[in-house]
């Protein structure tokens, strides 16, 4: 009886006549490690002389890299080629977000704020409304060409200045675009980035209604935030968490999100962000890459900090959180998890600044007070100083179509995509990585950027690496980063 | 472990009549249009018979049963078959006086067997396949089909390789949209007839409301999932198949037995999983049952279900970790990792569902699913009563 | 031996080794120091050029670096080659209509 049954052995004996190898790209990682990944963004890492003997063809069918390299589709060999197909699938599902085109819709309601922040490269301390607040006019266009994107879900962010000071043009944006929506039935979410120093328990009373999420700002405990966030009173950190608790308390908790800004100040304050979030209840930190850029800032002085500094006050702050979560509190911190999605799904996130081709337009769109349409927030930030490269046009002067087959947008996106430009398309780390157009221009006059000198680059290798040798470090670091994992 | 039929029993003035299909009803006032087409069941100590009844079913004290048939077509069952009830339908084969109970009303757990065919000949199959001409079943399940009591909660099919019975398949499977519209249907298979598009378009015309199909993948690794199932080629076409069941929108599960060839890339698998079919419906790691192909495989298959928890443990928390419903089959409770308990099901068919010695006086005896009959020929030395 | 230098030279045989290799390699290294390139006989020769004179240790360390990337790309040329249709296919299938199977309508 027992002859009826085949040994493993002779299911194994196809592998005997060699192996093909599928796409993917290297990198060294540390040491003689190297990371490989293929288009679905899987990665196997394994050492330099491994990763010879597979490419010349030399690894033996019963070696472990072999069975790891063939379950991740690294190669193919006769026993079976469904890798084919389920590859093909991952990549389509990896892209399938693109196809939807711009999702965030950015309306900068009105440049007036009574903060002045140092970091801040736009707000105007004025009361001139007619000069900076966005019109009703303007904000008809901008919805207008808004629901012009095929999306089938529309967010609608009201960014300033500060937006809360000029409420009606928001409400008017809100109600306006329900009606549209009426008909049209996508998912439509609004959100507004405010400081919440101005706003009322009637505005917030409204938000309620219309399910409008509020996104604040928290850069620390109270001496560090009020000294990154100077208004009249020096009582900014008072307002904001006044004003969480309030907009909590109408809205309800998870409709109220934080986000911290990195100054020269934050940097040896790390733990302190962190914890300052974990005492206001938040189940996270966004901890953003988001750095001033290294030029001069024309209206404020400002002293900026090197990717270096950034690093070590992130991996700092990395190594805090997940101490927090050894200790029994679930925290996660943001933009790991948008990394770590990247590296170990089949999905693709939502976030419009990590990924390629650039969000740029087609992920997401700023139309400005005076109807100026940008391709990026940092378009918008590069305009103030007198640099235009990213303006699309504007609303009341141009069509969609204009603004979107631009030569500005299609040639930053073309040109940047990571895909084929030099070390970018070789590079291991570029399924997790993105293309910035804006920053290489901003900082190297060259959209396509000379990464073995861009500050980007740089900087994103280091977190993939580090990220890397975090999950492989133990199996709770593993468990508790795979649970900040959203999707 | 209950006894589901047999042959060779008591069977009076039945003579040679073809094989057929009865329902069985224990009420004496059934309204006498209905009486013809049911067979009246009566369980020691019998009463007076009603009359008119195509079948007369007697469960118990033989001698008695003998004197009140009285010329009528009757079967007279041992004591075995005490478990009986009004609703359940039966196969009855006077050539070998046989009896097959086919559904049973009271019970939870009914899967009809559509064929011994199969296409894969796994080292651990509880159904050894045999070639054999078995079409007539279809004709059995057709029949029984709409005697099925509709407010049935869940109707499994097996075999063998129930799609080897293509266009009868999606007869039968129609016929439980028309005739049992609320029964939730869940077929078992390994899926590779699915990796034709036109028999996967079939299926799912049907457009049951509440159908999916468990489908075995042993391995991420197609040699090891061939070596398996016993038969190359095998993976390819399974992974095929759900890819294509799942494009035309129906629901799978993806089913693995965990044993000494499919414990130790378990966590590989489970990643496999989430990153190529992580639109699966729910994937169930199951516990080995000591019968069929698994007893003369043993050497190959066993390994105590104590000693694989962590590979167990690692699968089912990725699995979790990225949001796939994923559930445990065929494990007790005292050789699970406690961390595992909450994925833990009460999985096992009644009628196949035993505890052991060492389960006396166990006070986690009700959560836990207990054993299969057959797990008395070998089973964990880590079992231990709760106190 | 000077102890700095404003310029090294490093020789590949270019058997061995394509232009467009060693070139990709040292593309980044760019960051570090400025290259220059020349074909002569079998060899390319690869000038390492620095702004400021280098110390040794540094030009030794980049060197390293370089010749450690040569092999490195010389590999990614070998896979690239091997793999260029099926990355190609992928591409291809992932963003049609169709599907692998049959060229059924997804």
């Amino acid at each position: 009886m027992a002859n009826r049954f085949k040994t493993l052995t002779d299911y194994e004996a196809p592998l005997g006549l060699g192996y093909q190898l599928l796409p993917f790209n290297f990198t060294r990682l540390d040491g003689s490690d190297y990371i490989l990944t293929n288009q679905a963004g899987e990665y196997a890492v394994v050492s330099r002389t491994i990763l010879e003997d597979f490419v010349k063809h030399r690894l033996q069918p019963d070696s472990e890299a072999y069975r790891t390299f063939k379950s991740k589709h690294f190669l193919i060999d006769r026993d079976s080629d469904v890798a084919i197909d389920l590859l093909t699938l991952k990549v389509r599902t990896k892209q399938a977000r693109f196809a939807n085109f711009t999702g965030l819709h950015i309306f900068v309601a009105t440049l007036r704020c009574e903060h002045s922040c140092p970091y801040c490269q736009v707000s105007r301390q004025s009361d001139d409304r007619v000069a900076f607040d966005m019109s009703v006019e303007t904000a008809e266009k901008a919805l207008d060409l808004t629901f012009r994107s095929p999306n089938p879900a529309i967010k609608i962010e009201f960014q300033g200045g500060e937006p809360f000071l000029n409420f009606d043009l928001i409400k008017y944006v809100v109600e306006r675009a329900k009606q549209i929506n009426a008909k049209q039935n996508r998912s439509l979410e609004f959100v507004i980035a405010t400081n919440l120093a101005v706003a009322t328990d009637e505005m917030l009373m409204y938000c309620k209604a219309h399910d409008i999420l509020i996104s604040t700002s928290l850069d620390g405990p109270r001496d560090l935030h009020n000294a990154n966030r100077p208004r009249p009173g020096r009582d900014s950190y008072e307002k904001a968490i006044d004003g969480i608790s309030r907009a909590r308390a109408i809205l309800g908790r998870d409709r109220v999100s934080a986000l911290m800004t990195t100054t020269q100040a934050s940097l040896s304050r790390v733990t302190d962000i962190v914890d300052e979030y974990v005492r206001q209840g938040f189940s996270g930190i966004f901890l953003r890459p988001l750095q001033p850029y290294g030029f001069a800032i024309k209206t404020k002085s400002y002293r900026s900090y090197s990717a270096d500094e950034w690093l070590k006050f992130y991996f700092d702050g990395l190594d805090y959180i997940l101490q927090l979560n050894r200790d029994g509190v679930f925290f996660a911190e943001h933009y790991a998890a948008i990394i770590l999605s990247k590296m170990l799904t089949p999905f693709e996130t939502g976030y419009v600044d990590l990924r390629s081709p650039a969000g740029l337009g087609i992920g997401a769109i700023v139309y400005n007070y005076n109807g100026d349409v940008y391709a990026s927030d940092e378009s918008r930030m590069l305009a103030e100083m007198g640099d235009t490269t990213f303006r699309l046009g504007n609303v009341h002067r141009n069509t969609w179509k204009e603004i979107f087959t631009s030569d500005a947008l299609l040639d930053a996106l073309e040109d940047s995509y990571t895909g084929s430009v030099p070390m970018c398309s070789e590079c291991a780390f570029e399924p997790f990585c993105g293309a910035d157009p804006v920053f290489h221009h901003a900082t190297q006059g060259d959209i396509v950027g000379h990464k073995p000198t861009s500050v980007f680059c740089q900087r994103n290798m280091a977190i993939f690496r580090h990220l890397i040798k975090l999950l492989r470090r133990d199996v709770e670091t593993r468990r508790t980063l795979m649970s900040w994992v959203r999707e | 472990m209950l006894t589901l039929g047999g042959e060779s029993l008591r069977f009076c003035n039945i003579g040679n009549r073809p094989r057929f299909i009865v329902k069985l009803s224990d009420n004496p006032e059934l309204p006498k249009p209905l009486r013809d087409s049911r067979g009246y069941l009566s369980k020691a100590p019998h009463g007076v018979l009603p009359s008119g009844f195509s079948l007369y079913v007697l469960v118990g004290d033989p001698q008695a049963a003998e004197g009140l048939v009285e010329g009528r077509p009757a079967i007279i069952l041992p004591d075995a078959y005490r478990y009986l009830g009004s609703g359940d339908i039966l196969r009855v084969a006077p050539h070998r006086s046989g009896v097959r109970v086919l559904y049973r009303s009271g019970s939870a757990y009914n899967s009809i067997l559509l064929t011994e065919r199969c296409n894969n000949y796994c080292l651990m199959c509880s159904q050894p396949p045999k070639v054999v001409d078995d079409s007539w079943i279809v004709d059995d399940v057709l029949t029984a089909i709409p005697l099925i009591d509709p407010a049935t909660r869940e109707l499994g099919f097996t075999g063998g390789e129930p799609t080897l019975l293509g266009e009868d398949l999606i007869k039968i499977l129609s016929a439980c949209k028309s005739w049992l519209p609320q029964t939730a249907v869940h077929v078992l298979s390994n899926g590779r007839r699915f990796s034709d598009t036109a028999f996967t378009k079939a299926y799912a015309s049907v457009a049951h409301p509440d159908l999916m199909v468990g489908i075995p993948l042993y391995s991420d690794l197609s040699t090891i999932h061939d070596y398996v199932v016993q038969a190359d080629g095998a993976f390819d076409e399974t992974v095929r198949g759900i890819l294509n069941l799942k494009r035309l929108g129906q629901r799978v599960e993806i089913r693995v037995v965990v044993h000494k060839q499919t414990f130790e890339r378990l966590p590989q698998l489970a990643e496999f999983i989430a990153r190529n079919l992580c639109f699966v419906d729910h994937v169930a790691l199951m516990g080995l049952e000591m019968t069929g192909f698994t007893r003369p495989n043993i050497d190959a298959l066993w390994i105590d279900p104590f000693d694989y928890q962590p590979q167990l443990y690692d699968a089912v928390s990725y699995l979790a970790s990225r949001r796939i419903n994923v559930s445990i089959y065929n494990h007790q409770l005292c050789v699970l990792d406690l961390r595992l308990w909450r994925y833990a099901r009460k999985s096992i068919s009644d009628w196949k569902n035993e505890y052991m010695p060492e389960c006396d006086g166990c006070l986690k005896r009700q959560e836990c699913g207990g054993f299969f009959s057959s797990a008395k020929v070998r089973y964990s030395s880590h079992i231990k009563a709760f106190s | 031996m000077p102890e700095r230098s404003t310029a090294a030279e490093l020789r590949f045989s270019s058997k061995v080794y394509r232009l467009e290799t060693i070139k990709k390699a040292a593309y980044r290294l760019s960051g570090r120091c400025s290259f220059d390139f020349a074909v002569e006989d079998d060899e390319i020769i690869c000038r390492l050029i620095f702004r400021e004179a280098a110390a040794v240790e540094l030009v030794n360390e980049i060197e390293y670096a370089l010749r450690n990337e040569v092999l490195d790309q010389d590999l990614r040329a070998t896979i690239a080659e091997e793999t260029a249709a099926v990355r190609n296919a992928v591409l291809a299938y992932a963003f049609s209509r169709t599907g692998l199977q049959n060229g059924e309508p997804l």
